[in-house]
């Protein structure tokens, strides 16, 4: 740092000692130790900004997590698992660097909102992998106690709401929400550990890598034996539908496939699909014992209709103004993982604190992100393992990606005012989830990113080529000559989904850059983001 | 003065000599939790000694081979 | 052996899509309708006006077009397609029944209905969505979507006679072709059989991609030679193996891995008999629509279903094919990018080894194989390993 010589120079320390450097100045690329992504120190806020990460995102979040443990299961289950599972202990210790990976550069208000969506995700987390750790037979001498009998295993596809009916006395846990899909945003090297085990058995290395890695959690014996009976689906494509035959062998377990049609537009498809759900309903209770109860089940929709129409708000005030407090990579996240998981309480807790914080924002006319040079919509699979590069864009070259695809999934409300048309709509709801909801059914479905990109105002699109989605690549000339036709700047962001190794970050930022430079003309707004080696980072 | 009576009554009062324990000790701790943070010590701890302990640990660990599993196909 | 008759009139009959008795048939005024998958059901396409034409792209090459738009990280048969269809080659079809029932065949599929690649101002793509299971639900589901994206359309669009009499009239078609497959098919059970593999495999595919009335003589003439063709006096091959995994429609693959001493006795996969030759069955008072909806869902192996039972039932079923053909091995080939058959490959080289005895050879291929070395050398490992496991049980080579 160099001493100031003037008064001048003085008068701009103490600015930015109180209020933190202006985003061109502040060389957040400094900030990082040379290939492991940490920092040489946390980056320096502004007085009330710091002091406000230090209390209320960094202790905050320690704390909650320990009381959070504690609550839901106590340490000695908590330590069990961590030595137990790989995905455990390598993965979630380092989860507050997550943290500062997505809110880098962030101040005010939209520190604040993004990382209540993140303290959100945590608690949640948490949850899931003491209620696995609870009942997991492996840590209890192979014993199937009261919490074991209790839980309902399913793939991480399968919608969480489909449950609702024995919410008061079961537990819905996704098998591989915890143990693979957070791990690869939390700490991207274990992912790739999973991969590399099925392949070891003989599995090639071009299907998805979700799926890869999920398969390769059973061949690891890193699946947690915490229920009775697991749900599978066909969301959302061929991989997931084929890696659950290798999971069916390890888990061994009553099973019930409930699959969802492809052809969703069709109304013909919608009575299948629904009666599907039917069945898997019967399925629960000769499993379970326990009748369905259709009161809980319209009790728990309306609350997650409360929580999409709170996401209506939250899109109408990206959509159509420039004071939306929350960044990209927090809205993503936090969407899926909101509507995938289904209702709980700390959703609600933060979207009324979300809700408190964007009133704000928009009656104060306040710009979270005002060095938005351009509004972009990202289009197809994100890379899990670099969910925040979104962070970095706009840091780096105020590329603000204002909405993503995962994030328009699930745009329904549920009917509750009668079983039939509630059935129906779940039906429907299921049709909608992640991914399928644009890459099957018709190619109608994915090119619905021009009817977005004016709704949300984009002047560009950020088109994610996953090597290994058979669906996106089978579609990626189409787009190349829509791109063309419209004029539409949009830049091509290959990667491998789950595993870090094909296209690393260092890469994707690379093709950013070059597309920045080349071809829009344009200087970066911070110059130490562009070039950074953290290849060996979390 | 009065001032010297009141350090004299701290020192003579328990509460009060426990309580500014109490305060130096919270202050040291707050000081040094906030060096922990600034300077990412809690990451660097994490990074270059609990995970390669904890990878260590999990690499050699005795796991069962699901591929031994029977695979009935009566089911 | 004495040459089958037909044989080199069947070899050039599979050169081209629109091959001469498809040109016949068009000449005749029938409609040519397309397809890809056994979801799509065969017999439903073959009703009095027109015939189904499986889609192969014969002869291919590097399909450069399609992989700019369907890059080159798909399977190379849904490219190969698209390929075809953009030089031309599918330029005689009046329709494509499609099925959304894998990611890359079903982009094909939609590249042809929303490009304009078929020359066809008529040509039209109708989409049927399939069950992933067999329960009723399925079948019902199957049933209400056969009638309203196929046989609906072929009679608003093409004024086809849809009745169940006509519906009656193409299953006998239908049935009658599946006999005579079934017939020659079953030779190969022989220790020394009158056919090979590769012979089979032609004979197989053109009932897949002629016209089902014009192809009907020829089969029965080759049925007819075969019941007295005399085989080789010693056989020729060193072992007897099923030829199972994704789609395979070049019977150069066969002549490969019989070229290598394995006489492939069985066809499972995808263009192949089994499943796909079984004769449908209309029970007394059922509508020929249900049967026809519940042979398609129960007789198919594809590993796109996802109940447990029919999940580990396939494992079974490939093990019991083994035994019935006699068999001493398994080769379970997958198209490259194929995701179903990548998992289900997978298993099948864990499971059938180990549960089954039986000696199993698990390959990657590319669309076109005829001259892939690496794959020649795995077959002749294969076959070296599977006469030594026979010469150690005490059985012969041969």
């Amino acid at each position: 740092m160099k001493l100031p010589k003037t008064k001048a120079d003085v008068k701009k320390l103490l600015r930015d000692f109180w209020h933190g450097k202006p985003h061109g100045e502040r060389r957040l690329g400094d900030l990082y130790a040379d290939k492991t992504g940490l920092y040489k120190h946390r980056e320096w806020r502004g007085v009330r900004d710091t002091f406000y990460y230090f209390h209320m995102v960094w202790l905050y979040n320690y704390a909650h997590m320990v009381t959070d443990i504690m609550q839901d299961g106590g340490m000695v289950n908590f330590a069990k698992g961590l030595w137990r599972y790989r995905w455990m202990g390598q993965t979630y210790l380092p989860v507050l660097h997550w943290f500062d990976r997505g809110l880098e550069g962030l101040r005010g208000e939209a520190l604040r909102a993004s990382a209540w969506h993140y303290r959100a995700m945590v608690c949640v987390s948490i949850k899931q992998l003491m209620d696995m750790f609870n009942a997991d037979a492996k840590l209890h001498g192979g014993a199937h106690n009261d919490a074991w009998q209790h839980n309902i295993a399913h793939k991480e596809t399968v919608w969480g709401g489909v449950f609702y009916p024995w919410s008061d006395q079961y537990t819905n846990v996704p098998m591989e929400m915890v143990p693979f899909f957070i791990t690869c945003h939390v700490n991207n090297h274990t992912a790739p550990h999973y991969i590399d085990a099925v392949q070891s058995i003989g599995l090639p290395g071009d299907p998805c890598t979700m799926c890869q890695a999920e398969a390769g959690l059973f061949v690891q014996d890193d699946i947690p034996d915490y229920a009775p009976f697991v749900v599978t689906s066909n969301e959302a494509c061929d991989g997931s539908v084929a890696s659950t035959a290798i999971e069916d062998w390890f888990l061994d377990l009553p099973l019930f496939a409930m699959p969802q049609p492809m052809r969703f537009d069709d109304p013909l498809v919608q009575e299948h699909c629904a009666n599907e759900i039917r069945e898997l309903w019967k399925f629960v209770e000769e499993q379970t014992g326990v009748p369905f109860n259709e009161q809980l089940l319209c009790e728990k929709l309306e609350r997650q209709n409360a929580l999409q129409r709170f996401e209506w708000e939250k899109w109408d005030v990206a959509a159509k103004t420039p004071y939306y407090p929350i960044n990209s990579v927090a809205q993503a996240l936090y969407r899926v993982y909101q509507t995938q998981y289904g209702d709980h309480d700390i959703w609600h807790r933060t979207d009324r604190k979300i809700s408190r914080i964007m009133a704000k924002c928009v009656e104060r006319k306040i710009e979270s992100f005002p060095l938005t040079r351009h509004r972009a919509i990202a289009w197809s699979c994100a890379p899990l393992y670099y969910s925040n590069w979104t962070t970095w864009a706009y840091n780096c070259w105020g590329l603000n990606v204002v909405i993503n695809m995962d994030s328009l999934m699930f745009d329904m409300t549920i009917r509750t005012d009668n079983l039939d048309d509630c059935v129906l709509d779940m039906a429907r709801y299921h049709e909608w989830a992640p991914m399928r909801r644009m890459t099957v059914g018709g190619m109608q479905h994915i090119f619905e990113l021009w009817d977005y990109m004016e709704r949300f105002r984009c002047d560009m699109v950020i088109m994610y080529d996953q090597l290994h989605c058979k669906s996106m690549q089978g579609v990626s000339g189409l787009f190349e000559d829509e791109f063309r036709k419209r004029d539409i700047h949009a830049i091509w962001i290959p990667h491998a989904l789950a595993d870090k190794r094909t296209v690393s970050r260092s890469e994707i930022r690379r093709i950013v850059n070059d597309y920045m430079t080349t071809v829009m003309k344009e200087e970066p707004l911070d110059p130490s983001l562009l070039e950074y080696d953290d290849d060996m980072g979390w | 003065m009065r001032h010297t009576s009141t350090r004299r009554a701290a020192r003579h009062c328990p509460l009060l000599r426990l309580l500014r324990v109490l305060l130096t000790v919270a202050a040291a701790l707050y000081a040094l939790l906030f060096v922990v943070f600034f300077f990412d010590l809690d990451g660097k701890l994490l990074y270059y000694v609990v995970e390669p302990l904890l990878c260590r640990h999990y690499d050699r660990m005795e796991r069962r081979n699901p591929l031994d599993m029977p695979y009935r196909t009566d089911r | 052996m004495r040459d089958l008759k037909h044989l080199i009139f069947f070899e050039d009959l599979l050169q081209e899509a629109n091959n001469d008795l498809v040109q016949q048939a068009m000449r005749e005024g029938a409609y040519a309708l397309g397809y890809t998958c056994y979801f799509m059901p065969e017999v439903l396409l073959n009703l009095p006006g027109c015939f189904s034409v499986r889609l192969r792209a014969p002869r291919s090459g590097s399909p450069d077009i399609a992989t700019y738009y369907m890059s080159s990280r798909t399977c190379h048969y849904g490219r190969a397609l698209l390929e075809r269809a953009l030089e031309g080659g599918f330029n005689f079809l009046d329709a494509q029944f499609a099925t959304e029932t894998c990611a890359v065949t079903c982009r094909f599929q939609e590249h042809l209905e929303r490009m304009d690649v078929i020359q066809n101002p008529e040509f039209f793509v109708e989409f049927t969505d399939v069950p992933f299971k067999k329960n009723e639900n399925s079948v019902a589901h199957y049933r209400t979507q056969l009638q309203a994206h196929v046989l609906d359309v072929l009679h608003d669009k093409l004024g086809v006679d849809v009745s169940d009499k006509a519906l009656m009239a193409a299953i006998a078609e239908h049935n009658e072709v599946c006999r005579l497959i079934s017939e020659i098919g079953a030779y190969r059970k022989l220790d020394n059989p009158p056919i090979t593999g590769y012979e089979f495999h032609v004979i197989q595919l053109v009932t897949l991609t002629c016209p089902k009335y014009l192809i009907l003589p020829y089969l029965r003439e080759t049925a007819q030679e075969l019941r007295t063709r005399d085989p080789e006096p010693v056989s020729p091959f060193r072992c007897r193996v099923v030829l199972s995994g994704s789609e395979s429609d070049d019977p150069e693959l066969t002549r490969l891995i019989e070229s290598c001493g394995a006489l492939v006795v069985a066809d499972r996969y995808c263009y192949g008999s089994l499943p796909g030759r079984e004769e449908i069955v209309v029970e007394p008072g059922q509508e020929p629509l249900d049967a026809i909806a519940r042979h398609y869902l129960m007789t198919s192996c594809c590993p796109r279903f996802m109940p447990r039972e029919e999940m580990r039932g396939r494992k079974k079923n490939l093990a019991d094919l083994v035994q019935e053909y006699h068999a001493d091995g398994l080769i379970v080939a997958s198209n490259k990018f194929c995701e179903y058959w990548s998992y289900e490959r997978t298993m099948d080289a864990l499971i059938l080894p180990r549960d089954y005895g039986v000696p199993t050879c698990s390959i990657e291929k590319e669309y076109t194989n005829a001259s892939t070395g690496q794959l020649r050398t795995r077959f002749q490992a294969f076959v070296e390993s599977v006469e030594i496991k026979k010469i150690a049980r005490g059985g012969s080579s041969t």
